[in-house]
Order: C-alpha cells, then structure tokens, then sequence
C-alpha cells in the first residue's frame, strides 16, 4: 500500500513539472470551449431550455468537458499499448503489484493533478467568459465528487482495456484511435447528449460511455434526481465492475499469449 | 527550377513510397483518422435534427463550410507535415536540419520534401464525404466563375494553413518546443471556419478580419457560392480576397522563416 | 600550390542562457534571461593548402566541432576572416556546400528508409553529377569499400560499419576538393577502422583532395596524418607535423625489461632511474649517446631477465601530455 501511495505522489511531481505546458494547453482548450460555447449559443436563438437543459446549463456543460479533458484523458492514451511494444512491460510485471493496479495508481496520481490543475484552473478562466453554475449545497458536491471518482474509474478501465489490444496485432494504433474516437463521441465529450436525438442517447444507454463524462457533468448540473440521479451513479459503478472484470480477463489471456510467444 | 521540382517530387515519392510499405496499418490508420474527425460532423448532424439551422445557415450550408476546410486542412496537414511545429522542432534537436544545410538544396525544399503524411488521406476523403452532403443537401447553383473560383479558394486555404504551419515551425528555433499557441491558430482556426462568422462575438470576428484574415478564406466565398447576403456589411469584394489573404499570410511567413534560419546560422543549436 | 582554407583569427563566442532551477527562478530567468558568454574559439588562425591531410584534435570542448560547422557554413563566426575554396562559406550556401564533401559520425546524411543505392542516386540531381562521371564513381567506391552485398539493404538496416563507409562514399561522389570528417571510425571495430582509414588515404592520393579529420582516435591520426593541428579551450596550441610534435615531447623510446627475479635496485649507471611496475622496469633511452645496444648488454650484464621489449614513442602519452598540462607552443 506504502508503494501505491509512493507511485502517486511519483506521478504527481511528474505533472507538476510540466507548468508552463500547462498553461499553454489551458489556453488551447480555452479557445475551444469559447468556440463550442458561441456555437451553442447561435443554436439555442434565444431558447431558454432545450430538452431540459438550460441555455447556461448547456455553457456549462462546455465549459465542463473541456475541464475534464485532462482529467479524464478523454483523448485516449496509448502508453499500455507502448510498454507492451517496446517490451518494458517485462519490467513492470516484476513489481510486485497487481498489473491493474499498477497502471490504476500511476493514472491517478497524473489525473488528481489534472482535476486541480487543468480542470479547476480551467473553469476559472472559462468563468470570465461565461456564466459557470455551481452545486448549492453540500450534499451536491459530495455526491459529485463520488461520481466523479466512479467516472474516472471508468474511463481508466476503459483505456486500460483497449491498451490490451496489443497483445494480439503489432499495430493496435488504429483500433485504440477508433475505440477513442467512439467512446469521445458516446461520452457527450463533443455535444451534451441530451441535444442529440432521443434515439440516438436511447441507442448508447446501454454503453459505458455516457458514464464516463455525461453523468458527472449533469450531476454537476443537477440535472439528474432523484431516483435516475442514483441509477446513474450506480450504473457508473456497474460498468466499471464490468470493465474492470473483462480486463481482468483480457489481460489473463495477453499475458499467456504474451509467455507462449516469447515476447 | 525543373531540378528543383524533380527533387522535390523524388523526395516525396520517398516518403509515400515509405509509408506504403506497412499497408495494412497504414488503411487502418486512414481509416481512423477519418472516422475521428467525421464522428465531429456527425454530432453536427444529430445536433441539427433537434435545432434545425444555426444563424440562417442550414445543414447543407454549414456543411458546405465543414467540408471545403476539412478537405483544404488535411490537404496543408499532408504537403506541409514537414512544417509541421512538433515535427520540426524535432529536426533541430536531432540535428537533421545541420544535415540539410549541408546540401545544395534550398532548406525549406527539404523541410517539404522530408515529410508526407500519406494518412491524412484519410481526412481528406472525409472533408470530401461532407462537402459531398452539402451539395447534396444544399445545391449551389454553378457558374463559370464559380467554378474556376473554387480550387482558387481551396488552394488559398492550403497556402494559409501551410503559412500558420511554417511560422509556428520557425518560432521553434528560439523556443525549442512547439509552441502550443499556435495549435489555436491551426487547429483552432480549422474549427473555427467550419461555422458561419456571424456566430462570433464582434471582437472574434474583427480579429479574424483583420490580425488573421480567416473571414475571407472560407465565410466569404461560400457566401458568394450559395448566394448568401453578407450581413456583416464589409466591402462587396469580400468573397473574392481569398487569394489575398493567402498570399498576405504567406508573405509574412516567409520572410519570418528567412529571419529564424539566418538566426539559426548565427547562434547554432 | 593554392591556398584551400584559410582561417583567420577566428572568433565565436556562445550565449548561453543561465537556467535557474525551482518555480521562482524558472520565471524569472523567462522576463529576464541572463546570459553567459562562451568563447568556444578564440583567435585560431592556420592555412591548408590543396591536397593536406589534417587532423585537427583536442580534448572534448575545445572548439573542433565548432571550427567544423564554421568551416561547413552551418555557423556563423562571430569574427574572422575565413576563405574556403574562394568562397566564403556561409555565404551563397547552396553553391559553397555543392563543392564540399561532410561526414558527421554520429549522424548519417542518407535517407533512413531507403535502399542504399536509392539514396546514392538521389544525390546524383541534387549535386549535378554528371552521368558517366557517377556511374564511375559508384562502381568505384562500391569495389573500394566493398558494398556491392549491402547495396540493396536499407540504411536503417546497416551496421555501423557499413553504414560509415556509405556515408564516405555519398560524401564524396561528387568529387568535392575538400573533405570534412568529424569522427568518421567513432565506434568501429578494429577491421572496420582500418578499412575506412584506406579508403580516406585513397581518396586523398588519387584524387588529392584536401582533407580535414576530427578524431579520438590516434591511430587515425597516426596512420593518416602528417599534420597536426591541436586545439584546446578554443585556442590553437600545436600546428605542425606528427613526428615533429612527438619527438618534441615524448621524443625517446624504452627499453622494457622483465626480471626474472625481485630486483632491489635496478638503476643503471649514469642513467636516470626506470619506472619499474612490478617486476618490469621501463628504462626511456634517445637512441643517440645511449643506444638500444648499450642498454641491453647493462640490463643483461647485471640482471636475471625474462624477457625484453622496445617500445616506441606512443602518439597517445604526448597527446594526452598537452591536454592535460596544457602545454602551449
């Protein structure tokens, strides 16, 4: 546990040191939120609620996702995938950790650093720009941050899981990037879900996806009570207990394959 | 100057040549990239059937927008790869850019020759999906004017993006990283002419008027091929600056370029 | 004979930013950036005529890369007056670079991706060659250094070795009058050396181009150099001929002998004592008022010996000398 806790507060240094790139990527996603932001606006014409999202809601679910970026690595990462290339994974299976774990700790102590770097300090710029909404009470932010933690825990999971595909095909670089891309576009990464069509967010119900940004960012919006705001919390536990189970599984089968292979 | 051109085309065929060698990832990755930045579209699309058009401009119009840029971003993504700022930063810490200047070819030839992303293809192809819809969606009525007006744009939006490439590259013999900034001007700047001028705040639009001339390089000529009024008032020549703003932006990267290489000679890496 | 390179009091001084560590001092030095000045040359002069062979030495710092990218036209002096070959060198670039020929050891100038041969005749548009003049060229360089079994193979794909003597044969098919090697047997082996020092002492016999050598390696300069130029904290502190500088400094050679039993004393008469390392004593002789002969019949007149050697002046211990005790000419 002691090493778990050490391999955090590695991974947050690491973060730490990268400042002023950080500042110049606050600015990238700044103009991009802004962008969105206007586009929005143009759509809303002076509506004040579409399908039950406020025209601010909407600017803050924006502001939202861009925050998360970082936080999330919702562009997808592919360092699994590259350990396993170059071989270095053979190091890391010498650690006497779980595999999962491992790769669990390293992300978290980098995203931990995004939510407070990038992501808060996000918001604050974005604020200046556009009026942000805040949970009133307590009991919000706390229910926040628990689905917060659960859609992180999902998404890693979900990385972690593609990453796995290199066990079996020497170039897993286009089917992380498709797996991104979808899980980008199911997530309400690019639009929030509740504007695109009914069909369409009845279809990924049954996808992990929305669990990974969607949820969080209307729990923040407070869009989500009662009853659907719990079984939107519990549905994010649901399939992080299935990501995480099937990449158990996955990974079972890589490494055998891995062994049997040679390497 | 046919010497020139021959090397240049040597060198790209090359890289092609290079890249075609792993066929399998590199459809794979032609594939992806596509569908990556089509998924954007998409969302457009759906987001349309709920709001219907966006300032007056339909799907069809805004997808002409979409696809024009697309298509001319990815076309200036795969010519000027060699320009690009992370690539490029990259051939002076390794030294290759020591290497050019001890051939007898212009540098910035080389720069262009060292480098074709063959994938962005696969944008490409996309941008053309799109502005295929748009026609589909939205028919413009073709002239003869028209129609020779509009490669003149496309190749205007190529030489304004390859001139924000080479200048962001330039900047990097002084910052030795790329500078992140300029990615708003790039990629932002993509983004940022797939939608209709009119949505911007004054402020955004006065910039892109007048600091980087992204209004005439897209939001204007399409005015003119799908017979929009222009609402913002500016000169009747507006559509038709395209070339200007282009050469303008070139012009200026160019000479910067010139600047950051003679500077490269006098301080060495 | 003409005058090829001419260097002339040639200055470059660095300014390199002072980076300070921590949050605070990151920035600070980004508003207000200190600088140091670095004087990587500072007032080396010297002339090669057409057809030397040079080598140009001195310890790591001393201002040899920097002269050569001088001399390349890839820097800018911050003073001096440097002529190559008529030209200034950094001046009108494409047409100065088309009459040279480079190798950087460390770093190839042929296309990673391709088949060797691809690069090679890429070179023949960029540089004009002409045909006949290339094809000759290719057959000979191939037969010389034995490429004809890799021509085929992918740059990325060569060892070391073969990837050297492609970089030698690139640089020079264009029959450059001047040759800029910066470490071209870095990291060889033993045969691999040897055959690259062969073919730049062919080059410079048969086709007397002037040749520029950076190395580490005395062996090279041993085996190719006649003159030396040496060079150290950006000054000049040797330009001269090879034997002239060794027997200047370490002009005598040794006669090492190994007892055959502890010997308690194993000065000889009138001579300076030996440097004795376990049971061998090197006794240093100058071959003119104390002979070889002379020595060995003392040693063996007084001692049980087991064995002798006579060694020769070692290029490396005079090197080594003026690097480390600076000695200025």
């Amino acid at each position: 546990m002691n090493f778990l806790w050490q391999l955090v507060k590695l991974s947050f240094k690491q973060q730490l040191a990268y400042r002023v790139a950080l500042w110049a990527g606050l600015v990238t996603n700044l103009f991009f939120g802004v962008l969105r932001a206007v586009l929005l606006i143009a759509l809303y014409n002076g509506q004040a609620e579409v399908n039950g999202l406020t025209l601010n809601s909407a600017l803050s679910y924006v502001g939202l996702t861009q925050a998360m970026i970082a936080y999330l690595t919702l562009f997808g990462s592919m360092d699994l995938m590259n350990t396993i290339y170059t071989g270095a994974i053979g190091t890391d299976l010498l650690k006497p950790v779980s595999f999962f774990v491992y790769w669990l700790g390293r992300d978290f102590g980098r995203s931990l650093v995004n939510l407070l770097g990038r992501g808060v300090l996000f918001m604050l710029l974005y604020s200046l720009f556009y009026p942000v909404t805040m949970p009133a009470r307590l009991e919000q932010w706390l229910v926040l941050s628990l689905s917060l933690i659960l859609a992180w825990l999902v998404s890693f999971s979900w990385r972690y899981l593609i990453n796995l595909a290199a066990f079996w095909t020497p170039d897993a670089r286009g089917i992380l990037r498709i797996a991104f891309t979808v899980s980008q576009f199911f997530s309400g990464f690019i639009m929030p879900l509740r504007l695109l069509p009914d069909w369409f967010t009845a279809m990924i119900q049954y996808t992990p996806f929305p669990s990974m940004v969607n949820t969080s960012v209307e729990v923040y919006l407070g869009t989500l009570q009662g009853e659907r705001l719990w079984t939107a919390l519990w549905l994010q536990l649901v399939w992080f207990a299935v990501l995480a189970g099937l990449a158990h599984w996955v990974y079972q089968a890589g490494i055998r394959r891995l062994v049997i292979q040679g390497g | 100057m046919s010497r020139l051109w021959g090397l240049y085309i040597r060198l790209i065929g090359i890289q092609i040549r290079s890249q075609l060698q792993y066929r399998v990832s590199f459809l794979m990755e032609l594939l992806s990239t596509g569908l990556l930045n089509g998924t954007y579209f998409l969302a457009l699309v759906l987001i349309f059937e709920r709001f219907k058009s966006v300032a007056g401009w339909t799907l069809g119009e805004v997808a002409f927008l979409a696809g024009l840029i697309e298509m001319s971003f990815a076309s200036m993504d795969m010519i000027f790869s060699g320009f690009d700022p992370d690539s490029f930063s990259t051939k002076i810490r390794s030294g290759t850019l020591d290497q050019m200047l001890l051939r007898p070819l212009p540098i910035a030839l080389q720069v262009l020759g060292s480098r074709w992303e063959l994938r962005r293809m696969g944008r490409i192809l996309e941008g053309l999906v799109i502005f295929g819809v748009a026609l589909n969606l939205s028919p413009v009525n073709w002239t003869v004017g028209k129609m020779i007006y509009l490669p003149v744009v496309f190749l205007s939006q190529v030489l304004a993006f390859g001139a924000l490439f080479i200048m962001g590259s330039t900047l990097t013999f002084w910052t030795v990283q790329p500078v992140e900034a300029v990615n708003i001007l790039t990629y932002g700047g993509n983004e940022l002419m797939t939608y209709p001028a009119t949505i911007y705040p004054i402020w955004l639009q006065r910039f892109f008027t007048y600091a980087v001339p992204f209004i005439f390089l897209n939001y204007y000529p399409a005015l003119y091929f799908l017979d929009k009024p222009d609402l913002l008032g500016l000169t009747p020549l507006a559509p038709f600056l395209a070339p200007l703003a282009a050469a303008a932006m070139m012009t200026i990267a160019v000479l910067f370029w010139r600047f950051g290489v003679d500077h490269y000679q006098s301080t060495g890496s | 004979m003409t005058e090829m390179i001419r260097v002339r009091e040639l200055r470059k001084t660095f300014q390199v930013a002072r980076r300070s560590s921590g949050l605070l001092g990151t920035l600070r030095s980004l508003v207000t950036p200190e600088f140091k000045a670095v004087q990587a040359v500072d007032g080396v002069s010297f002339s090669l005529q057409e057809g030397e062979l040079v080598g140009y030495l001195g310890p790591n710092g001393a201002g040899k890369s920097t002269t050569l990218k001088v001399l390349t036209g890839l820097l800018v002096p911050t003073s001096g007056e440097i002529v190559v070959n008529g030209q200034v060198p950094w001046q009108d670039r494409t047409r100065y670079v088309a009459r040279i020929g480079a190798v950087f050891g460390q770093r190839t100038s042929l296309w990673w991706d391709l088949p060797l041969i691809d690069s090679l005749e890429l070179l023949r548009p960029m540089y004009r060659i002409p045909d006949v003049r290339f094809r000759n060229n290719l057959r000979d360089f191939t037969d010389l250094l034995e490429m004809s079994s890799f021509l085929h193979t992918p740059v990325r794909s060569l060892s070391l070795g073969q990837r050297m003597r492609a970089d030698l044969a690139a640089a020079l098919m264009h029959e450059p009058a001047l040759l800029f090697l910066d470490e071209p047997t870095i990291g060889l082996d033993v045969v691999a050396k040897e055959r690259i020092r062969q073919f730049i002492q062919h080059i410079h016999e048969n086709r007397r181009t002037t040749v520029i050598l950076t190395t580490h390696d005395l062996s090279d300069v041993e085996k190719l150099c006649e003159r030396v130029i040496i060079l150290d904290h950006g000054r000049m502190l040797y330009d001269g001929g090879l034997t002239a500088l060794v027997e200047r400094f370490e002009g005598s050679r040794s006669l090492v002998v190994t007892f055959g039993e502890a010997v308690a004393d194993a000065t000889l008469p009138n001579l300076p004592t030996p440097r004795i390392e376990g049971l061998q004593a090197i006794y240093p002789f100058d071959g003119k008022e104390v002979t070889a002969v002379m020595l060995i019949e003392q040693v063996f007149a007084r001692f049980r010996v087991a064995d002798i050697e006579i060694r020769r002046p070692e290029i490396e211990e005079t090197i080594r000398k003026i690097y480390e005790q600076k000695l200025l000419i």
